[in-house]
């Protein structure tokens, strides 16, 4: 089942390439510390998923890209084009002249329309080339212009065309002191209509990215590039493939033995991969992850957290323990902390019938992060000696659902990008309403002086659509304010 | 004196061979000494017979999954299910679930069963093994299949789980949806990749069970044994409808030996369709009112049309009006369908639809048998159109329910979900 991704703007198109070349990069490791059956079969699932097959045998990327600008579209195509190793597509990119300047009616109302044919066209003609399609990730950032009020129309179309397919929108949370000023606009419009058209928010905050390059990865001067390559490390560990809990680990006899293909039969090579391909068990899909975690309309937003992260050269000399690693990640889930550094270990999850130590209204600093849903996933050595049982704690949860429900993990022994052990977590809860709120609360205090309303007024948004937006994200704070006790 | 015994032992045999008959033809069918004890309610014969009726009654008991259910839930299922198919029989609901009575009132059941409609033909269509590619079941099940067990909620349910499961069976079904389409997209490439491969030149490519079997030798055997388990079943059913008058008979005398206090009233209405004394005199009426309506509409609509003419004039010609003309041509012909399909749908109520094999051939090329994909798909295409209908009927009855609930509590300010 393959994935079209949308790479939008400047942010979209700079994450997508690295997003592509981890992805890429990972499944060509020769440290997989696996079978060399389980490797074949590993790179076949990931290639099927995010690439595609050319005459001239370099893959090429299922992917779009869009942006009102060309200087990082042809960046991006040409960083592709000289790695060698895959490229993007030949008419797959679309760009114009004029940017949006940062301004979300601009890419919304006028871009949008305006272009709407031309990049539905493209995001077709990719969609066609898939056997099966599993639906959409579309990569943005939600401080701009293009990236945020174009993406937003982009989801509503896919929406509306696409109505059975899955979309996933990968949405880059900007800096707290960002360099656009009206950036708080530009994210409370993206949300608010992200959370209608879209059914899964992937949000990743460029400072808690940022936190984790100076450090965890011990970088000096860190640029762009550096965040973008921890993101797409962090998105590698969880889209790469896995085994689910409950299928078995065995899988089909590998069907390209050309001995079994009979000789009355007549079949392309190819042709017989994708009969089989589809009964690879060996993967879940991408529904599944999003059966698991966002099947309530209300509760959306996704934080995902990766460890362990360090630099290379630091990687040589460490080694883990499973135990370690998921008793640091499941405090990490509880205290809201971003990376494995500096982790609150006084917050605890509340014993029934009692309040949560440290009372949230004395310190804010301990409140205690109620899931809704959690995903671990496990990639590495002995990673049927990894023991879960800490996330399927019913205090970790809210009250209505069952751990049982609420709680999934994928496992596999091939280790992800020379981490010998790694695990990551997508989780449905808590973590993004403090943030969320806080923007909410700096773009409602922009609004009700009418700083800058006018750029947007003019391009045909009205205020109502403002006072919408705030009443959704409200929404969004309360529901996820009333999981915890 | 010869000539009579052989003919009484003639028909002692017929009654047992009669029975083994039926038995080889139903899916897990007892032996025929179950029949046997079951006429003098012995207590043995009650819970393979609840487990054969189950497998009878619930279309989904091809999976195993409803044979592990426990004896008191089967019986509960089997009960709602011929409740559901109009049994005229109380005395079996009297009995408590997972006990061991009651087998010769399941043997009448199973009977009345076999009577009353095409149960074997049902079942064997339901088993039968596939050569061809078919497409995914499009007719909606005629009978909704007996009702799930009604569990009690420990507590009372919280609202956003429900809105949480409604969430996953909706996400399960896109990805049933993108399921099918891979399915459809990958049927296209084997017909296209075998073309010229099948012996039979009016087909012309491969199925996939059939691609399937020259690749993998042990699924060629598989297949040769589902076929000979079928034939052999098939067999049966023939042989049992000849044999059946005897084991009619035999019913007959255990329906005899059923106490004579049954009540023969039940208490559950029948939902045979029964036609009224004065039906025809009815019709008659019927259609009189029906022909003096269209006169009325006749008369009405004449004169509309001629004063619209009048206005309209010369416009609508033209080359710009074509493509509009066009669109509203199509739609006025799916409202058309539209309305077709709900007359004939409550006539024709859920006949079995035969399986149709999946043939890609090129255009222009003459079929003799078969429907064309372009007939399927505007059938279906216009009973899309017919259940939109209904849903936005229905849809609209909900908003108007809703607010009237909301002029009821003045002072309750009530917000209603987004419009999709």
């Amino acid at each position: 089942m393959s994935i079209v991704t949308v790479q939008l703007g400047q942010c979209g198109n700079q994450i997508g390439f690295e997003v592509f070349d981890a992805l890429f990069r990972d499944s060509h490791c020769s440290q997989g510390l696996c079978s060399k059956r389980d490797n074949e079969a590993y790179q076949a699932s990931c290639r099927e998923r995010f690439f595609r097959e050319e005459e001239n045998g370099v893959p090429v990327a299922r992917a779009v890209l869009v942006d009102m600008e060309p200087k990082v579209i042809n960046q991006t195509l040409s960083k592709a084009a000289q790695s060698g190793r895959w490229n993007y597509g030949q008419h797959t990119s679309f760009c114009q002249k004029q940017g949006s300047g940062n301004n979300w009616a601009y890419g919304y109302s006028v871009h949008g329309p305006k272009h709407e044919e031309s990049i539905m066209n493209l995001i077709q003609t990719e969609v066609e080339k898939c056997d099966s399609l599993s639906g959409f990730f579309i990569i943005m950032s939600m401080a701009g212009g293009t990236g945020s009020g174009l993406g937003a129309f982009v989801t509503q179309k896919l929406q509306d065309q696409y109505s059975s397919s899955l979309k996933m929108n990968q949405i880059i949370w900007p800096y707290g002191t960002g360099e656009v000023i009206v950036q708080n606009y530009n994210s409370i419009l993206t949300l608010s209509h992200l959370y209608r058209s879209s059914d899964a928010l992937l949000i990743h905050e460029n400072d808690a990215v940022h936190k984790i390059c100076a450090k965890r990865m011990n970088i000096k001067q860190i640029s762009f590039r550096d965040l973008n390559r921890v993101l797409a490390h962090q998105l590698g560990s969880v889209f790469q493939p896995t085994y689910s809990e409950d299928s078995s680990f065995h899988y089909r006899r590998n069907p390209l033995d050309s001995e079994t293909v009979g000789q009355a039969c007549l079949m392309p090579r190819i042709f017989v991969w994708s009969l089989s391909a589809t009964n690879l068990s060996f993967y879940p899909q991408t529904g599944d992850l999003m059966e698991h975690l966002v099947p309530h309309p209300e509760f959306k937003m996704l934080g995902v957290r990766n460890i362990p992260q360090m630099s290379a050269a630091s990687l040589a000399y460490s080694t883990f323990t499973w135990a370690g690693l998921l008793k640091h990640l499941r405090q990490m889930l509880i205290s809201s902390a971003k990376m494995e550094e500096g982790i609150n270990w006084q917050v605890r999850p509340p014993l029934s019938g009692l309040p949560p130590i440290g009372k949230a209204s004395a310190h804010k600093e301990h409140h205690f992060n109620t899931s809704l849903a959690n995903l671990v996933v496990l990639r590495g050595r002995e990673v049927h000696s990894a023991d879960v049982e800490g996330f399927k704690d019913p205090a970790l949860y809210t009250s209505w659902l069952e751990p049982v429900d609420a709680f999934s993990v994928w496992k596999t022994q091939r280790a992800f990008d020379k981490y010998e052990k790694s695990a990551a977590l997508v989780s449905n809860s808590q973590l993004l309403v403090k943030p969320l709120d806080m923007i909410v609360g700096k773009a409602w205090n922009m609004f009700s002086s009418k700083a800058f309303i006018h750029q947007y007024t003019k391009f045909g948004m009205e205020e109502e659509d403002f006072l919408d937006s705030f009443a959704l994200l409200e929404q969004v704070v309360a529901s996820y304010g009333s999981l915890g006790p | 004196m010869r000539r009579r015994r052989s003919r009484v032992e003639g028909a002692a045999r017929a009654l047992p061979e009669a029975v083994a008959a039926l038995s080889r033809c139903l899916p897990a069918g007892p032996s025929p000494e179950i029949f046997r004890r079951a006429k003098f309610d012995r207590p043995e014969a009650a819970p393979v017979l609840w487990q054969l009726l189950l497998r009878v009654l619930s279309p989904l008991a091809a999976n195993n999954t409803w044979t592990d259910l426990a004896p008191e839930a089967q019986a509960c299922l089997v009960k709602s299910a011929l409740g559901s198919q109009g049994y005229p029989r109380s005395v079996l609901l009297q009995f408590p679930d997972g006990s061991s009575q009651g087998s010769r009132e399941l043997l009448l059941a199973l009977s009345w069963l076999l009577a009353r409609g095409p149960l074997l033909e049902q079942l064997l269509a339901q088993t039968r093994v596939q050569l061809g590619d078919q497409l995914p079941q499009w007719e909606a099940p005629t009978s909704p299949g007996p009702p799930a067990p009604f569990v009690e909620p420990k507590s009372p349910v919280d609202l956003r789980l429900v809105e949480w499961l409604m969430g996953r069976l909706r996400f399960r079904w896109r990805c049933l949806i993108s399921s099918q389409q891979e399915q459809c997209i990958l049927l296209s490439k084997i017909h296209l990749y075998t073309q010229g491969c099948h012996s039979q030149r009016s087909l012309g490519h491969l199925s996939v069970a059939e691609t399937e079997m020259l690749r993998d030798p042990e699924s060629g055997q598989q297949l040769l044994q589902a076929l000979e388990s079928e034939n052999i079943r098939l067999e049966a059913a023939l042989e049992w409808r000849r044999r059946e008058l005897v084991f009619w008979q035999w019913m007959d005398t255990v329906l005899d030996t059923c106490s004579p206090e049954t009540p023969a009233v039940t208490s559950q209405p029948t939902v045979l369709p029964a036609i009224s004394e004065g039906g025809l005199g009815e019709l008659e009426s019927v259609k009189q009112e029906l022909q003096a309506l269209q006169e009325e509409l006749r008369e009405v609509s004449e004169p509309r049309r001629a004063a619209w003419e009048a206005r309209v004039g010369g416009l609508g010609q033209g080359p710009e009006w074509s493509n509009s003309r066009k669109a509203l041509q199509e739609a006025v012909q799916q409202e058309l369908a539209a309305l077709q399909g709900s007359w004939e749908r409550s006539s024709t109520p859920g006949q079995p639809q035969r399986p149709h094999r999946l043939v890609r051939s090129k255009d222009g090329a003459p079929r003799p048998q078969g429907l064309q994909a372009a007939e399927v798909i505007r059938t279906l295409s216009a009973k899309e159109a017919c259940l939109k209908k209904v849903l936005h009927q229905l849809q609209r009855q909900c908003q108007q329910e809703l607010a009237r609930l909301a002029g009821a509590l003045p002072g309750l300010i009530w917000i209603l979900p987004p419009e999709h």
